[in-house]
This record gives C-alpha cells, structure tokens and sequence, in this order.
C-alpha cells in the first residue's frame, strides 16, 4: 500500500503543472464529487487497492479465531430470543481484542487500519446484535476521543475501551431532535468556577446505553461569539457513569439486533469537567459530522460476508430439495436469485474495499461521500438478497427454526440507522452539487448571460451527443487502465459519466441553489452516483483479479458484467427523466398526490362498491 | 274521514265554477300541515274521480303547495304526485304520435314535476322512472328530462369537495365546532370549549346568561404565535359571517400585523443539520423557465392566531376567550390585544325577530329567550 502511494506520487510528478486542478497538499481522495463534473480521476480507483503480504498475513492471523469464536460460541438464536448478549459472549469479544480495533496499539488496542477493520466486519456481521454493539461501541462511541481527542483524553480513556473493560456509547438523538441540530435541548450549562459542566437532559434510542461506562453527548452551550453575541452551540463532552446523576431506561423491545441494548438515557444534573470536552466548546457540530461520516463504509463489507454466508445457507438448501423430479437450482426464477445475490455480494465488497483502500492512503483523504454510498448500496442490497434468500427457502424460511427470519429482521435496520437512507441520498447529492456548482459557476453565469460564444458551444455539444458522441476517460484503449475483457463495461462507465456530467450541469442551470428543496431530483442524481461508483468499484477489482491471476477471475468478469449492464440502464433511464419536460419524469403527478392524500390523512378514492344512484 | 263538506264538492261541479285546487289542500290539513295531510290530499283528489279529471290542474297545484307542507325535498310524494296521472292513456302508440308532441300538456305537467324534484336536487329513483314509463311511455319529453337528470345528478352529487352535511346541528355549541373546523380545514387543530351557554337565575332573581364560546387553534398557529413579538398588539376582529345553506354564523378572528420586510428574514444556519447541507453556497439562481412562482400582486395579510364562535359578540366575552386561549399561549399576557368589534347583525335580527315572531331560528347564535 505505501509502495503504491509512492508509485503513483512520483507519476503524479511526472505530470506538467496544469494538468490537474487543485491538488493541493496529499490525496485529497474526491473520486466521487468529481464524477458530478463528468469526470474521472482513475489514479483514485485504477488500480484498486491493496495491502502488502505482511498485512494479509497479519489478517489472516485475526480471522482464524475470530470465525472460530463466532461460529462455535455465539448463539445468535439464544441471543435474539432472550434480546440480551450473554456476558460469556461479551467476554469471548473482549479476549480477541474486538473491543479496540481501531483503537492505536499504544492505547492498547489492535491498530487496525480501515482495510483490515472491515475484513473483520464481515466475519462480526454474523451475528447483528453482536456487529451493533460492537459498532456503536468503537465506530461511534470511542470515535470522537480518537478523531478529535487531546492527548490526554486518549491516554485516560482508551486503554480501558480498548480492552473492554468499559463500553462506550454515542449520545446525540432526542425526542425532538433526529437530524436537526437546532432542536436539541440537552443542555451543558457552565459552572461558576468555570472548571465543570452541569449536564441535563436525556436521550433515546442510545445503542450500549445500559451497558456503557463512557458516552459521548451532544448537548447544548452558551458561547460567546466573536462579536460578543450569546449563542447558543453544541458541544461534544466525554460523560463517565462514575460522574453520577447518569440513569437509563429500560431495554427497547426491538424487531430485529435484539441482543443489542437500546435505550434512553437521562443526565441529571451530571457534573462534566471541562477537560472532557471533544474539541472545542460550541465545536460540536463538526465532531458530531465527522464522526457520522467516518463509520459507514464498514457497513459494505458487513452486509456483504451476511450475504455470503446466506449464499452457502440457501444453495445448500437449492441443490438438496427437489420438486417435480428436479431440483430447485434447476428453475430459471431460483437461478436469478442466487446471481442477484452473488452480484450483489461483489460489488458491495469491491465497494467497501475501495473506500476503505482509499481511507488506508496517506494524507487526510475525505471519503466521506463515498462511504455514504457503500452504506446505501450495502444497506438496501442486504435487504432485497435476504429476503429472496428466504423466498427460495419459501415456507422454511418464515420459520423461525431456521435464521433466515432472524436475519431479515436484523437488516432491516441496516436502512435506518447509521443516517437513514433518504438522508443519505441528500448528502451524496448536494455535497456533489456543491463541489460541482463551485467549478461551474463562471460557465453557467457566462451562458445565462447569454455570452454568443458559450451558448453555441453548449449546442454545439448536446448536438454532437445526440448524435452519439465517442466517450474516452482513458479506461479503454490503448493506454487504458482498465482490463481489455472488461472493454464494454468500461465503455458503458465512460458514457454514463459523461452524460452524468452534462446532467449536473443542465441540473445547476435549471434549479441553481434551489435544488435544495427538490428532493425527487436529488434522489435520481444519487442513485446515478451510488451506481456509478459501484460500477467503477467492480471494473477496477475485476480488472486486477484477472490481471494478477486470481482464482475464479472469470467469474468476477461475469458479475461485473451484469451489473454494470443493468446499471448502465438504470442510469439512463434515471438521467432521462431528469431531463426538462422528460415524458418519463412523473414527479409532478406525484407531488400532486401526496399532497391531496397528506391534506386528507388518508386514502380519498371511494370505495369501488359505492354507487351514487 | 270528511275532508270536504259533502255539499261544497257537488256544488263545484254542478255549478261549473271552477274550483281552485288550492282550497283542498287548505282544508286536507287539520291543524298540522305535513306530509300525512299532503298524502290524504292527493288520495282525496284520486278517490273522488275514476277519470281524474282536472289533474294537470291539480298536480301544479300540488307543486305549488309542496313547500308549505315541508315536503319538497321527499321522493315519496313526488312519486305520489306523479301515480296521480292516469296510466297508458298518455303512450304514443305510432310514429305520427310520437312525432306530434302526444298530449302536449300532460308532457309539460310531467316535465314541471321532475323540474321541481331537479331544483331541489333529488335523485329520482327506480320508482319514479317506472312511473314515468307507464304514464308516458318510452321517448316521452318527461322520460327524455329523467334521463337527462339521471346522466348529470350522479355527476354532481360528489362534486363539492368541502360538502356542507344536510342537517345541521342544532346545538350552538356543535354547530360551531363544525363550522370553525370548517373555517381552519387544518386536520391537527383543536377546538376548545371555552364557556357552555348557561341560562341561570342567580339568587337575586336576575337571569344571568352565558353565551357559549367556541375557540380554535392549530399547533401552527400556536407557534407563529410564541414566535410573535409581545410589543406589537394582536387584534380581535369580527364578527364574521360564515354561511351553511340557509344558517348564518359569526366568527371572530385573532390576528396580527404583517411583519415589515427588515424582520422577516430567515437565517440559514449552516450547523442545522448533522447529515446533509441545507444551504448550498453557490452564486447561482433557479433559471426563468423553471420558476413556478407566481407573482401577482398580494395583499400581504398577517398571521391569524386563532378562531371563535360566540353567542355574544361584546368585549367581555370575548376577551373570556382571550383568557381561555392564554393557557395555551402564556405569550398573551404580555401581548397588548386590540377589540376592532363591528356591531354585528345583532340589531337586526332583533328586529326581525319580533316581525315573525313564530318563525324558529334555531340556527341564530343570538339568544334564545328572546320571544
């Protein structure tokens, strides 16, 4: 990985000057907003990532035991029913080390790096309560002590999370306030010797909130502004138990990751030394972003091992079990199935192998959209594979003797937590539109305008696409750096990029900073993205495999293939309707809709058995 | 049973005078003019004469009279009415007949029935068609007029999307919440009773009245009002009227000044919301083409804060109400509330009311004692 990083440094060098824009300082890994410019940065993805012999073995090492321990001494279905982890269990967890992945070696903890992490992930996700509480654990709890923390902070409180002797939790949803940072009422009011907090208030839904020892709460404080203004901003503080006034609710009795511990949590009058805070006072918002946006990608490679072991779960099943004198994997519709799911299964791990390849590079790399996309990909494939996976099972597979129920259960949560999809969507697309706004700005002013020269040019253009434009980003070809058996997928990648591009910036001339507001758009210009850099995920991993002669590359070309075919689609179709006055665009009508049902609260047809006479 | 005197009958018809229709149903009815005495009427007229002479005459008559007997919105006399004409006389029997407008004022009677029923708005029903056809036969101008009632009255029976309900209440209380949660059309807003209307002698033998106080305010109102500015004054205006079919009600309304343009504008603050943007920093605005924002000349109109109903529209009641609404917005103590009370209908219907003094009007919000 670091001979990679210094390969592609000294190519970087070779380049003249203005070649590039704005590289400054490291990688500045924006592989996924510059795709909103119709471009695309190659060196980011080409070729994928990889770790050097010594940490593979490394792995290997950490995988042995683990698999093992979770194979043999997690009951999943002991855990579901009781909604409770045994505390053997925990221990076993706390033994492997599992508790301080991330977690620097010299605190105690393993030193995983993001790679290394989420290859772990995907054996953790076996059972859901166990992958919950050890994710709300360490990707949240104990994140914004080791992203944003002092030293000191680190040194006090990450042996003991290392170790698992105390868990941690992350504070921030109230009643009132989900995703609104405005709506948050917990308060943290300053002493009068300035030396503590007084803390009050309380939280829901706080995964680990019965077990934890450590939490990490999001409340409310004066600052005073530069301008001398009171305001009021949010500030992140480490609260122990030990500081009293700390009581939890009862358990929530939850659909699915019963064994995980959800609950409320209310701080009454908590003293907080002023020591404890993450950050700065009044900086709590962006400890609270980062650390929001650097846990999602592990989700890729969890929801991917889930789907893995279900494969092996349903073929078994498949091949064994015959109906009319043949076996259910000889019908077409069963067939379908286990290639969804195994396409699936490659791109979300292509995926989340590439965010986190990207994460491992030297620098400050802000994957943050990517990582948005591996979770919104992985979380909405995890749950259509699981549940054609119990369809194959069909009247077994609602049973609960058998874990195909448990596991739908467990995934459905996988759409909602960790910032809901739909959230999600609208920070893939807006944070794109910004970065592509930024650059596009001049251009589309120049051409409102009504500059002669800029608006010809921009006929001109769509006028040499609708007559079908050659698209060359450098993937095919001569020089090109993706594998030459992977040419049509790389062609069809190069044309949805470009018509992409041309997309955003017909998007930014129509709405300008108002497409804030409209979310139906948002909502096809994400789905573009999250394809698009699935897609590229896949080419690039296909690419290598067959390049270095991995086992079954042949097979990867395959699924990638197919996916990329039907995402080509997909994207057509979606940049078609975002088109102005597209036939296919029904978000008016849909608009419309909603609003006569919402200003009813219910459904206004009458019934079909009515008569009027 | 004797409607009319044996002699006034024989004397009609032996004296050749015409006998006007409208005594018989002057005299069908012993007291109480309703649909019974309508009924006995017109099988009165049926009995007396196999041939049912004189029935056009009579069936206008009839028609006339419907609404002084309250039985102009019921299908059962219409059809009544129309079983009064002969049947199979009136069928066009050939072609010549059928092109020659076959008793051409049987046809207009019939159409006058289903014309009165087609102002009123009633469905007629299968009844009504069968009638139709025995008495006139198919292709008749009246089955022509059913048909056409029958393609348009299904059409328009649902066509009102805010349909007033036929009976309304008689209660001022419910009438009112009715009315306001018409007005507010906003599903989350909550009607409070404030004051029930209490008709009481107090020991001093003075009759003490409390009208009722009906209020009405949606969690929306509710926060434009905590978030308005206590030095500026709220207004109480009205009465207003609202009108339900035949029934006037007077509302009043909270309300208060449109805010200036310095005061009114939002700002966006960039740490609102953990996960996503929601103001983007761009230089650039919507293109004309998609700008669906329509720019007619406004009348910018304040907030309204709250409505009511009242039984009495003087300063007293209604600032009973202004207390009552001060539980649930604390900001109206400190807010400076101003009475623009127009005097209302009050006068007026004081008058009116001792011209017909017989006349009920129970949907007057105005007090009952009055007669």
């Amino acid at each position: 990985m670091s001979g990679l990083s210094l390969l592609l440094r000294a190519a970087r060098a070779a380049f003249p000057a203005g070649a590039r824009q704005l590289r400054t300082g490291g990688f500045r890994s924006a592989y996924a907003k510059e795709l909103f410019l119709g471009k695309m940065w190659k060196e980011e993805v080409f070729p994928y990532p990889e770790i050097s012999n010594e940490e593979l073995e490394e792995i290997n090492q950490f995988v042995g035991p683990v698999e093992k321990f979770f194979s043999e001494e997690v009951d999943s279905k002991k855990i579901d029913q009781d909604a409770k982890i045994p505390p053997e269990t925990l221990k076993g967890l706390k033994n492997l080390g599992l508790f301080g992945m991330q977690i620097p070696e010299e605190y105690g903890g393993l030193g995983l790096s993001n790679t290394m992490y989420a290859r772990l992930g995907e054996i953790i996700s076996l059972d859901g309560s166990v992958a919950v509480t050890l994710a709300a654990h360490q990707a949240i709890g104990l994140k914004g002590i080791l992203i944003a923390g002092t030293d000191e902070q680190k040194a006090k409180y990450l042996p003991k999370l290392a170790s698992g002797e105390h868990i941690a939790a992350f504070c921030l949803t109230e009643p009132g306030s989900g995703s609104d940072a405005a709506s948050i009422q917990t308060r943290a009011t300053m002493s009068e010797d300035g030396k503590s907090f007084l803390l009050n208030g309380s939280k829901i839904w706080i995964s680990n909130g019965g077990l934890a020892d450590v939490f990490t709460v999001f409340a409310r404080t004066e600052i005073v502004d530069n301008d001398g203004a009171k305001k009021d901003k949010i500030t992140a503080l480490i609260v122990e138990r030990a500081f009293g006034g700390v009581t939890n609710g009862k358990p929530e009795d939850k659909l699915g990751i019963r064994g995980s511990n959800t609950c409320e949590v209310h701080f009454e009058n908590t003293k907080v030394p002023v020591e404890n805070v993450i950050g700065e006072v009044g900086g709590g918002f962006k400890v609270a972003m980062n650390i929001l946006n650097s846990g999602r990608f592990s989700m890729g490679s969890a929801s991917a091992g889930m789907i893995k072991k279900l494969i092996e779960m349903t073929a078994e099943y498949a091949c064994t079990r015959k109906q009319f004198n043949k076996k259910l994997s000889d019908f077409g519709l069963i067939q379908e199935k286990f290639t969804l799911m195994a396409v699936k299964a490659y791109v979300m791990e292509s995926m989340a192998y590439l965010t986190a390849g990207m994460m491992d590079r030297p620098g400050v790399p802000d994957c943050s959209v990517e990582a948005a996309m591996v979770k919104v990909f992985s979380s909405e494939g995890a749950w259509i594979c699981v549940s054609e996976a119990l369809q194959v099972l069909g009247g077994l597979g609602y049973m609960k003797d058998y874990p195909y129920e448990r596991y739908l259960r467990d995934s459905r949560i996988l759409l909602i937590f960790e910032g809901t999809n739909e959230i999600l969507r609208m920070y893939i697309a807006l944070t794109g539109m910004q970065y592509a706004g930024k650059i596009l700005t001049g251009k589309i002013k120049e051409m409102k305008k009504g500059n002669v020269g800029v608006a010809l040019e921009i006929f001109v253009n769509k006028f040499r696409d609708s007559m079908g434009r050659k698209v060359d980003l450098g993937l095919v070809g001569k020089d090109g750096v993706a594998h030459p058996s992977l040419e049509e997928s790389s062609k069809k990648l190069e044309e949805n990029i470009y018509y992409f591009g041309t997309t955003v910036e017909g998007l930014l001339r129509r709405f300008g900073k108002t497409i804030v507001d409209e979310q139906l758009v948002l909502k096809r210009v994400a789905d573009v993205s999250v394809n698009l850099y699935a897609m590229t995920a896949a080419i690039s991993r296909a690419s290598r495999s067959i390049s270095i002669g991995l086992r079954n590359h042949d097979h990867e070309v395959l699924l990638t293939n197919i996916f990329c075919t039907e995402a080509y689609f997909k994207n057509n179709y979606a940049m078609a309707e975002l088109e102005k006055y597209a036939a296919e665009n029904l978000d008016d009508s849909i608009k419309k809709v909603a609003q006569q049902v919402l200003e009813k609260r219910a459904y206004i047809c009458s019934h079909p058995l009515e008569r009027t006479f | 049973m004797q409607l009319v005197p044996q002699g006034t009958k024989d004397r009609g018809f032996r004296d050749g005078s015409l006998v006007p229709f409208d005594e018989l149903f002057e005299r069908a009815h012993e007291g109480d003019r309703n649909k019974a005495a309508f009924n006995r009427a017109v099988e009165f007229f049926c009995q007396r004469d196999i041939r049912r002479r004189g029935h056009v005459e009579f069936i206008n008559a009839a028609l006339r009279k419907m609404p002084e007997f309250g039985v102009e919105r019921d299908l059962d006399v219409y059809n009544k009415i129309l079983d009064v004409f002969p049947k199979e006389v009136f069928v066009a029997r050939n072609f010549i007949q059928r092109m020659f407008n076959h008793y051409p004022r049987q046809q207009e009677c019939g159409i006058h029935v289903l014309e009165q029923m087609e102002n009123y708005g009633i469905m007629p029903n299968k009844q009504t068609k069968f009638l139709l056809l025995q008495i006139f036969g198919d292709r008749s101008h009246p089955i022509r007029k059913y048909q056409r009632l029958m393609y348009w009255f299904p059409k328009f029976k649902h066509i009102n999307p805010y349909p007033v309900p036929a009976a309304l209440p008689r209660d001022p209380v419910d009438l009112a919440r009715i009315s306001l949660q018409r007005i507010a059309a906003d599903l989350s807003a909550e009607v409070t009773v404030y004051q029930m209307p209490l008709t009481d002698i107090s020991d001093a033998g003075k009759e003490i009245t409390q009208p009722h106080i009906v209020g009405i305010q949606s969690p929306d109102q509710q926060e434009l009002l905590a978030r308005h500015n206590p030095a500026r004054p709220v207004f109480v205006e009205g009465p207003f009227p609202l009108w339900l079919k035949k029934t006037c009600v007077y509302y009043y309304v909270l309300r208060g000044d449109p805010l200036p343009p310095e005061e009114k504008e939002e700002v966006i603050d960039s740490e609102r919301n953990f996960y996503y943007p929601m103001h983007l920093d761009l230089d650039l605005d919507r293109d004309l083409w998609d700008d669906e924002e329509f720019y007619v000349d406004e009348v910018a109109e304040g907030p309204i804060f709250a409505m009511c109903m009242a039984g009495a529209g003087d300063q007293a009641t209604l600032a009973k109400w202004i207390l009552g609404l001060q539980q649930t917005n604390p900001i109206l103590s400190q807010t400076p509330v101003v009475f623009h009370l127009t005097p209302g209908p009050r006068e007026l219907q004081a008058a009116s009311d001792s011209e017909s003094g017989e006349e009920e009007i129970p949907q007057s919000w105005h007090m009952k004692q009055e007669l």
